[in-house]
């Protein structure tokens, strides 16, 4: 992107430009998080600014600050950490169908978590040790799906399709596990789906450093990933050891992935359609898409948990029923599952 | 040859086995001996053997019975061998459509609730088959049946989200397909169904076997291919809704049983897998409920988490063996074209039922 070609001209020249795509990003990213906050029942939209602008009553401040404000931010970095481990895992695997969902990571994560809080050995006041569970999960279930198809370079959608079943044996023995333990049930149910309700500050002070490490390795990982993407002969023509590469970003996409989950639960079709978004509308530079999967993630996550909030406080009014909350992972899987058919769709037509 | 006989004896054996367990193992332990004896005597025993254990094993001869025929229909009229209700929608619609009244207290009569099933199953499979296209390549379908799936899925989960702590668990036991506490009533409940399936089931035979030949050879041969499509997705829905709605969804039984019934027999029409699949899913079920009942005794597991968890591995391996075989036989699918499923073979069904028979080496080995 040369500067004669971004700096005088009109507005379409410069939407070319990564870095105004990145900020007009950055703007919706904030739109969408205001959004989220005004979103939510208890307060109405004047006491949220009041509280914003310093002012308000304790109660509004106790709402906004200590609940609305940690699950605004969880939902921001789970959206960007789902987003960024969706495209390192597609462009590791070169496969345009592999996202966590359908690769048995996420509900590995969701077994590990699951199994490590049912059983006793973790729970809501160690969570370090569900993470550590969610990822050990995660890989297991990586494993097994590269048990199954990975040596066989088949073709991207048989390997989805063998990632659907290891995904069903994944969720039937996280079934057991909750039959053994059914006390942990009814919070745990919320987490099948992925949901936000109910993330506070202490979510939060684990989230955000896992995150941290993990998408900076994955952003150090950007340039080798996009050779990967070319395939493993040009990749190993660079000097760059394909095998090896491959390895460091999938650790990189598992651990994030388990970062997610044992945030905000198994949030459906983020982590297998931001990154074609994000290849859509950033290229196949990794080095300015990767950040840019994670902005699209935390947009699309964000806008969703609002949406579920606003469309909560329709239905209670709608129905009359006041414990009534839409989960954030039901319209995230909604809206994704038919995206996935306009996918599946165009690429059967391409055939 | 060998190897052929001793699989059907192993089956048979494997199937008395379960049986006796069905029946004696538990509290109270009735010996296998005393059986006959105890079969309808006044006694606790004879009250929990006729009146609880053997409703029940009935109830998971016929629901795996019609499983696993069902899910040789839609494999074989999809001609895809990963075509199982799990995978196209039409099991999480049907549990969508049980489960649904139940979480929003509408209070529905029994006798409705197959019809609520069977409205779920339908309008789930119909998704997938509509969004797919009838004729694409399976894969898509797959994938179309999968966004299906998780979607309905996802409802499920919104309806557990709202539900009552106590309701949870009925519905989460529910469904993964469960087998407890059911009576004569729930058997005697599933007999008009199968009044009705059965006969279609003997009737879509030849064209099951036409369909098999591929979407040009069988519109020549003069069946209109999407229609009947939609004719076996029918079927399917009306094997799979009751049962559904008496015991749940107990999973991937569709899935392994028709692959099981093609091993027994690798060069069988769709008759003769027809009937098998459904003796292996009758099979499959009543086995993988011994273990419900007693793994975890005395609570019970459901005997739908036991069938994933066996189902899917067992079925993945008996998928695998074919595809190797087949491509031993057909190397690549740029010589099979895109007509004829080559991405995902199973035994004796890519390239054409009569060269594919021939080419399998177990068969070989049994005609020398």
């Amino acid at each position: 992107m040369s500067v004669s070609e971004a700096a005088p001209g009109t507005a379409r020249q410069a939407w070319r430009s990564p870095g105004v795509r990145l900020g007009a990003l950055v703007v919706l990213v904030a739109a969408v998080a205001c959004a989220d906050l005004f979103a939510g029942r208890g307060v109405a939209a004047g006491g949220v600014r009041a509280v914003l602008l310093g002012g308000g009553d304790p109660m509004a401040q106790h709402i906004v600050l200590q609940l609305r404000l940690p699950r605004l931010l969880v939902a921001l970095v789970a959206g960007a950490s789902l987003g960024v481990a969706g495209l390192v895992l597609q462009s590791a695997l070169r496969n345009p169908l592999a996202g966590p969902e359908v690769t048995g990571v996420t509900p590995g994560a969701v077994l590990g978590a699951v199994a490590a809080t049912g059983l006793g050995l973790a729970g809501w006041d160690s969570p370090a040790a569900v993470v550590v569970a969610a990822c050990l999960g995660g890989f297991a279930g990586a494993g097994l799906l590269w048990l199954l198809a990975g040596r066989e370079k088949g073709d991207p959608e048989q390997t989805a399709v063998y990632g659907v079943l290891v995904s069903a044996v994944l969720a039937g023995l996280t079934a057991v596990v909750l039959l053994v333990a059914p006390g942990e049930l009814g919070s745990v149910v919320q987490w099948l789906i992925g949901s936000t309700e109910g993330r506070v500050w202490e979510h939060w002070h684990l989230l955000w450093p896992w995150a941290a490490v993990w998408g900076a390795a994955a952003w150090l990982l950007a340039a080798p990933l996009t050779l990967l993407r070319c395939g493993d002969e040009q990749a190993s023509a660079a000097g760059l050891d394909a095998g090896r590469g491959r390895a460091a970003a999938l650790v990189c996409a598992v651990a994030l992935t388990a970062g997610a989950v044992s945030a905000v639960g198994a949030l459906g079709f983020v982590g297998l359609l931001v990154p074609h978004l994000a290849l859509a509308v950033f290229g196949a530079d990794l080095r300015i898409t990767l950040p840019g999967a994670a902005l699209l993630g935390a947009v699309v996550v964000c806008g969703a948990d609002a949406a579920a909030q606003l469309l909560s406080r329709l239905l209670v009014v709608a129905l009359d029923a006041d414990r009534l909350t839409l989960p954030v992972g039901a319209l995230t899987t909604f809206v994704g599952a038919g995206l996935l058919l306009v996918v599946a769709r165009r690429r059967a037509d391409e055939r | 040859m060998r190897r052929l006989r001793v699989v059907p004896v192993a089956l048979t054996v494997v199937a008395v086995v379960s049986a006796v367990c069905a029946l004696s193992l538990g509290t109270p332990y009735v010996p296998p001996a005393r059986l006959p004896a105890t079969l309808g005597s006044d006694g606790l025993a004879g009250i929990v053997v006729t009146e609880l254990r053997l409703p029940r094993m009935v109830l998971a001869l016929v629901a795996g019975a019609c499983l696993g025929a069902a899910g040789l229909v839609l494999q074989e009229a999809l001609r895809n061998p990963l075509a199982v209700p799990e995978m196209l929608g039409v099991s999480s619609g049907a549990a969508l459509g049980v489960a649904a009244p139940l979480v929003l207290a509408l209070s529905v009569p029994l006798g409705l609730q197959p019809f609520l099933a069977l409205a779920g199953a339908a309008l789930g499979g119909l998704l997938t088959l509509v969004a797919a296209g009838f004729g694409r390549s399976p894969s898509s379908v797959l994938l179309t049946g999968a966004a299906v799936a998780a979607a309905l899925q996802a409802g499920l989960l919104v309806l557990m989200v709202m539900a009552d702590q106590l309701d949870l668990q009925l519905i989460y036991r529910y469904l993964l397909g469960s087998l407890s506490a059911r009576t004569w009533d729930d058997v005697t409940g599933l007999l008009p169904w199968l009044a009705v399936a059965v006969p279609a089931l003997v009737l879509c035979v030849p064209v099951l076997g036409v369909l098999r030949l591929g979407d040009d050879d069988a519109r020549a041969l003069g069946v209109r291919v999407e229609r009947a499509r939609v004719a076996a997705l029918g079927i399917a829905v009306v094997l799979i809704a009751p049962v559904v709605a008496v015991c749940g969804p107990v999973a991937w039984v569709g899935f392994l049983a028709p692959h099981l019934a093609r091993r027994l027999k690798p060069d069988g029409g769709a008759a003769g897998w027809l009937v098998r699949s459904a003796l292996c899913g009758a099979v499959v079920v009543l086995c993988a409920d011994q273990p419900a009942r007693l793994a975890l005794a005395p609570v019970e597991t459901p005997v739908g988490a036991w069938t994933a968890l066996v189902g899917v591995p067992v079925g993945v391996v008996l998928l695998k063996r074919g595809r190797r075989a087949a491509r031993g036989r057909d190397r690549g699918p740029a010589s099979a074209g895109p007509a004829s499923d080559a991405s995902l073979p199973v035994p004796g069904q890519a390239g054409g039922p009569v060269r594919g028979a021939e080419s399998i080496p177990l068969l070989r080995k049994a005609e020398r």
